[in-house]
């Protein structure tokens, strides 16, 4: 018996080495800089680099493909020091995360790279001064009509209203939100109504006055979207649920819409009539959203010893005019840089780069995570309130107004 | 012939290869924690190694040969979670404070540096001087004349002795070489950290391989005191115990660290007004949601159970229609139920002509909450009341009618007192699984609706679970501490809960 238990001691033990061989973590190839992106920039990414084999003279590239945006953004909130990126392809909300979190690393951009993008652009990626990576392309929504319903782009918030009451029998809304949600996508609606979370100076710094005036917004709801006994007169929903199949079956004349979704609506055979929502004065727009995607570098390039690599890399692909075409001839997307619409790949990315253009607010996650109630939070309750629960908006547009006015006070500590 | 497959040397064999891939396995797993920093979870793998050899290999005791591998994993992925949880509410670990204190300072050290005041950047050559030295070499725009930095020293180059690339950038001299391919990656680590001299007040700092800011540090550390002071104010940042360095105003450094508050998360619960009141709240409708959801579901199940008690024409048919819902994936059953409850284009307002919001105002999201779960829970009710219903003597239904007893006598006096007695730890497990019933809210009401503008940050349908996922993974500011916290204060009353129905079912009694 003994005999038995030393042979199996003898294999327990060379399991024990067998494992400690076959445990040995694999050396990461230490000159390669790794890139996280999601299921659509990540394929994209593998073509640009296959285009071009010396992005950074003596490094390689690694791109990690996630399936999701969401499954991307748990990872990288879940990367340890080991298996974190050096670069990741995210959405400029991450930034003030990331960076106060001690995941995001700063650079510093030459004058030549800073003149490519628009102040507003940088200032997505921005967080205490610092900035954490370079804007790739645009995320913007804007307002598309169908030209079977409406003859000529409205001029002002005004005219859509009058078209919609006017043929209210046969239409489900006059403007919705197909694209984006009733936070993000709906800002256009609640910036033309004049309830703006923050307001931008005409030289690219966040105004530190109050941004909404509660009785011009109270009183612009009641005139355009509500009816005469303080009820939704059914112009804007506060859900966008449907939106888009509405706007589809012609049962709405104006729709907000993603500039990642337009392929669906030129598919069912609907021009790009793009335009940023009118304002209440005609001729005037309302700004939305033109939030920047960023390539951002990471703390863990230092801890793999590819930092100087990995902002060369930066500098190469996404900053230099060279390297943002070549990607975006590939990803199609909006590009964010200065003269961006006049590379635009497509009509319908021109349109939405234009509008991009003339009505962006860039998108400060400081400012709109908010002190207390976030930006994200409110604005869903305050359509909400004054549209399906009836409440008062004059009530509702003074909360709705301190809550705005909190948050720029803590968002402006954080820029 | 069966029998001798598991016995004599061939079993042996098996087994010793069997354990040898295992441990394998479990060491290769061990030496990635290692390799991580992750010395609990490399320890439990260890010693799960080590135990497993030892009771595969010995006749130490029979019994721990079945129940080992649950008991390993009970430990790991039960008791390792909920002693972990524990450990991470007595921290503050939320958006901001999620690093260990050494790597915070390592951070707070980088980014303690400020460029100077018009932002000036070189376009740079990096390279080795004649000493071997790492440099780089620049134009410098501010003095007008070419010069090398190392970390020691500035020298001017004569401009004639300067080589340009194809971009106009310095690239070389005589006392100066460029990398090559291979060396540029090979000093990355290196030159990333370097400070390149320039003067007193500044140093350059490289900007990937092409390019150097002009930085001076904002931030000193003192190692003695654990101090930072800024150079820029001279305000100095201690460790305020609460994982950050703040100066005398509370202002504080980023980023900061997970820090021992022990207790605090917990006593914030009950003394911070704007986390009491939510908290109270959705307890409240934590045990209502439970409390309904039990009896409704216990209810309908019971009544239809009854129905079918009694030999009825085509009851197989309708036993198994009313098993459907239970057969089918709750998630895909919850989905369906959230488009049918909405306000356009759901079928119950078409169906009922209505136009209400369901899911944007309180009593219709909770009336829709107890709807879907008593749709999804009552198959369940229903087949555990018809077994126990068959189970209930018919001579004591037969006896009490003999007696002159009315059916409605007969069921609250005898069948529904046996039945609760029967089924009591049942309706207290569901009990339990309702007090927890994340997959429901969150798929169809998400927690909502929420009144942001009056200030609340839980939703009306909110049960504590889906409450403390909001608190954990909030997009702009995550708590996992105070998460951790209410987790706990979660698991000590779902815990108490079960023990309790344990107990009176005497189930542990039998066992034991």
């Amino acid at each position: 018996m003994k005999k038995r238990y030393s042979a199996a001691s003898i294999l327990a033990v060379a399991a024990l080495a067998f494992g400690v061989i076959a445990g040995a973590p694999a050396q990461a190839a230490s000159k390669e800089i790794v890139i996280w992106a999601d299921e659509t920039r990540g394929p994209n990414l593998e073509k640009l680099m296959s285009q071009k084999s010396d992005w950074v003279r003596g490094y390689t590239f690694k791109i990690v493909t996630y399936s999701s945006f969401d499954a991307l953004k748990a990872a990288f909130d879940n990367a340890t020091d080991k298996s974190g990126p050096d670069i990741v392809m995210a959405a400029n909300d991450w930034v003030a995360t990331g960076a106060k979190g001690g995941k995001l690393a700063p650079l510093t951009l030459s004058a030549a790279t800073k003149a490519q993008f628009t102040p507003g652009q940088l200032y997505d990626l921005t967080y205490k001064g610092k900035l954490y990576g370079l804007p790739v392309d645009i995320n913007n929504v804007a307002m598309i009509y169908n030209s079977k319903l409406v003859k000529a782009a409205p001029s002002s918030f005004g005219d859509m209203v009058d078209l919609y009451l006017a043929n209210k029998s046969t239409l489900k809304a006059g403007l919705c939100v197909a694209g984006g949600g009733m936070s993000w996508g709906a800002l256009g609606v609640a910036t033309a109504m004049g309830a703006y979370p923050y307001k931008i100076t005409s030289a690219g710094a966040v105004d530190t006055a109050d941004p909404m005036n509660a009785a011009t917004v109270a009183a612009n709801v009641s005139k355009y979207l509500l009816d005469a006994n303080g009820k939704s007169n059914g112009f804007f929903p506060a859900s966008d649920t449907g939106c888009k199949e509405n706007f589809l079956a012609g049962k709405v004349p104006f729709a907000i819409i993603g500039n990642w979704e337009w392929k669906d609506y030129v598919a069912k055979g609907f021009k790009m009539n793009l335009s940023a929502v009118p304002g209440v004065t005609a001729g005037t727009y309302a700004p939305s959203f033109g939030s920047v995607s960023g390539a951002l570098l990471t703390t863990y390039a230092a801890k793999h010893g590819v930092e100087a690599g990995a902002k060369t890399a930066l500098f190469n692909i996404f900053g230099s005019r060279s390297g943002a075409r070549a990607y975006q001839a590939i990803e199609g997307r909006p590009p964010a840089s200065r003269d961006g619409a006049k590379f635009a790949p497509t009509a319908a990315q021109k349109g939405f780069a234009k509008v991009a253009g003339i009505t962006s607010l860039p998108q400060i996650g400081a400012m709109l995570n908010g002190a207390g109630t976030s930006y994200w939070d409110a604005l869903p309750s305050f359509w909400t309130a004054v549209l399906v629960d009836g409440k008062n908006p004059t009530t509702e547009s003074t909360k709705l107004a301190a809550i705005f006015k909190a948050n720029l006070a803590a968002g402006l500590k954080d820029l | 012939m069966l029998v001798s497959i598991f016995r004599g040397k061939f079993a042996f064999v098996l087994k010793v290869i069997s354990l040898l891939l295992i441990s394998a396995i479990l060491v290769m797993l061990a030496q990635q924690a290692l390799a991580s920093g992750e010395y609990a979870i490399a320890i439990f793998l260890g010693l799960a190694t080590f135990a497993l050899n030892f009771v595969y290999l010995t006749k130490t005791s029979i019994p721990l040969k079945f129940f080992l591998p649950g008991l390993l994993f009970l430990l790991a992925f039960v008791v390792g979670p909920v002693l972990y949880t524990l450990a991470m509410s007595g921290f503050t670990y939320q958006t901001g404070n999620t690093l260990s204190k050494e790597d915070a300072i390592v951070q707070i050290q980088k980014l303690g540096k400020v460029q100077d005041a018009n932002g000036t950047i070189f376009d740079v050559g990096v390279g080795k001087t004649s000493a071997n030295e790492l440099g780089i070499i620049y134009f410098d725009s501010l003095t007008n004349e070419f010069a090398i930095s190392t970390a020691k020293a500035r020298t001017v180059e004569p401009a004639s002795t300067i080589v340009k690339d194809d971009f106009e950038i310095p690239a070389s001299s005589p006392n100066f070489r460029p990398l090559t391919d291979n060396e540029f990656s090979a000093v990355d680590a290196q030159i990333s950290e370097l400070r390149f001299f320039y003067n007193d007040e500044f140093y350059l700092g490289l900007e990937g391989f092409q390019a150097a800011s002009l930085y001076k540090p904002s931030l000193r550390l003192d190692e003695a005191t654990g101090e930072f002071t800024s150079l820029v104010d001279g305000d100095i940042y201690r460790d305020n115990g609460r994982g950050n360095f703040a100066n005398e105003a509370g202002k504080v450094l980023e980023p900061g660290w997970r820090a021992p508050i022990w207790f605090e998360n917990y006593t914030k619960l009950f003394t911070d007004e704007r986390l009491r009141t939510p908290f109270i709240e959705v307890f409240l409708w934590t045990i209502s949601f439970a409390a309904l959801s039990v009896l409704t579901t216990f209810a309908l199940g019971l009544l239809l159970a009854i129905a079918l008690n009694k030999a009825i024409r085509g009851r197989r048919v309708y036993r198994s229609i009313l098993i459907l819902p239970y057969a089918m994936p709750s998630v895909m059953s919850i989905l369906i139920w959230g488009g049918m409850f909405d306000t356009e284009f759901g079928a119950i307002n078409n169906l009922f002509g209505t136009d209400i919001a369901w899911f944007q105002n309180a009593a219709f999201a909770r009336t829709a909450v107890i709807v879907v779960n008593l749709w999804l829970g009552f198959p369940y009710f229903y087949l555990v009341a018809s077994g126990a219903l068959q189970a209930i003597p018919a001579e004591l239904s037969e006896a009490a009618a003999i007696d002159g007893a009315s059916p409605r006598q007969i069921f609250n006096k005898i069948t529904l007192p046996l039945l609760l007695k029967i089924l009591s730890p049942l309706l207290i497990a569901s009990f339990a699984f309702n007090f927890n019933n994340f997959n429901l809210i969150y798929l169809l009401t998400g927690g909502g609706p929420i009144a942001q503008l009056d200030g609340e940050i839980a939703g009306a349908t909110d049960i504590l679970i889906s409450y403390t996922y909001k608190i954990a993974f909030n997009e702009g500011n995550s708590n996992l501490g105070l998460a951790s916290a209410i987790s706990v204060l979660i698991f000590l009353l779902v815990a108490s809960i079960s023990l309790y129905g344990l107990k009176k079912s005497k189930v542990l009694e039998d066992f034991v």
